[in-house]
């Protein structure tokens, strides 16, 4: 009799202990579950926070490359400019220079100190007030208007 | 840099005004073809060079922002 109470009390007593150290286990599991919740929560924020910051520079490439899009069309503008410049209604420049060399050399020469300025302002240099408030033919540099005279608007 | 256009007619004249000036007269010459094709190119030239230019400022002003920040803040 008393060998199966000592039993009953054992098997009484194991399972007290087993229930304990289970209870103990899915506390341990519960605490690196929310450790685990925390690092996922930071880790979904850290994501959205960079989607946002991809979204923003998205937005800001495509204005950029719509700027530079519009710039190569103006310059490639002032290249035709150039052109017509030389050629317009069937032109002939060493002709023309032939019967007017004194005013083809003048204009040669303004158009290659404009065309030094140009390569100036290509490279960085700041515009004069005067080459920003130029709105009129006569005033803008006519070899790079679309980038010296940003004011100056072709009539 | 000075351009001379120099013809059949005027040549002698020309080459005596460099002289008249010091100038050792000798040119280096172009045809009008040629200097058609070197207008153009050099404006092909300036043109690839805004372009990259502008491209690099962009680069700089999205990988080094805190440069523009401080410049303003300075002004």
């Amino acid at each position: 009799m008393l060998g199966i109470r000592l039993f009953l009390i054992g098997i009484l007593a194991s399972a007290v202990v087993g229930a304990g150290v289970y209870v103990m286990k899915l506390r341990s599991d519960n605490a690196i579950l929310k450790a685990n919740a925390v690092k996922m929560e930071e880790a979904i924020s850290d994501q959205q926070e960079l989607i946002t910051q991809q979204k923003q520079d998205f937005k800001e490439i495509m204005a950029a490359n719509q700027k530079m899009n519009e710039l190569v069309g103006n310059l490639k503008k002032d290249l035709e400019d150039l052109d017509k410049r030389f050629n317009k209604n069937n032109r002939d420049f060493g002709k023309l220079a032939l019967e007017k060399t004194g005013a083809i050399e003048r204009i040669i020469n303004k158009g290659s100190v404009a065309a030094a300025r140009c390569i100036e302002i290509a490279s960085g240099a700041e515009l004069t007030e005067e080459e920003i408030n130029a709105t009129k033919k006569s005033e803008i540099n006519r070899e790079c208007p679309s980038i010296a005279n940003p004011n100056y608007v072709p009539y | 840099m000075r351009w001379i256009i120099i013809t059949s007619e005027n040549a002698e004249e020309v080459f005596k005004r460099l002289e008249e000036e010091g100038i050792d007269p000798v040119l280096f010459g172009l045809t009008d073809k040629d200097f058609q094709l070197i207008a153009k190119n050099f404006a092909q030239i300036r043109n690839q060079l805004k372009i990259t230019n502008d491209l690099l400022d962009k680069y700089k002003e999205y990988y080094e922002p805190e440069v523009k920040d401080e410049k303003d803040g300075e002004e």
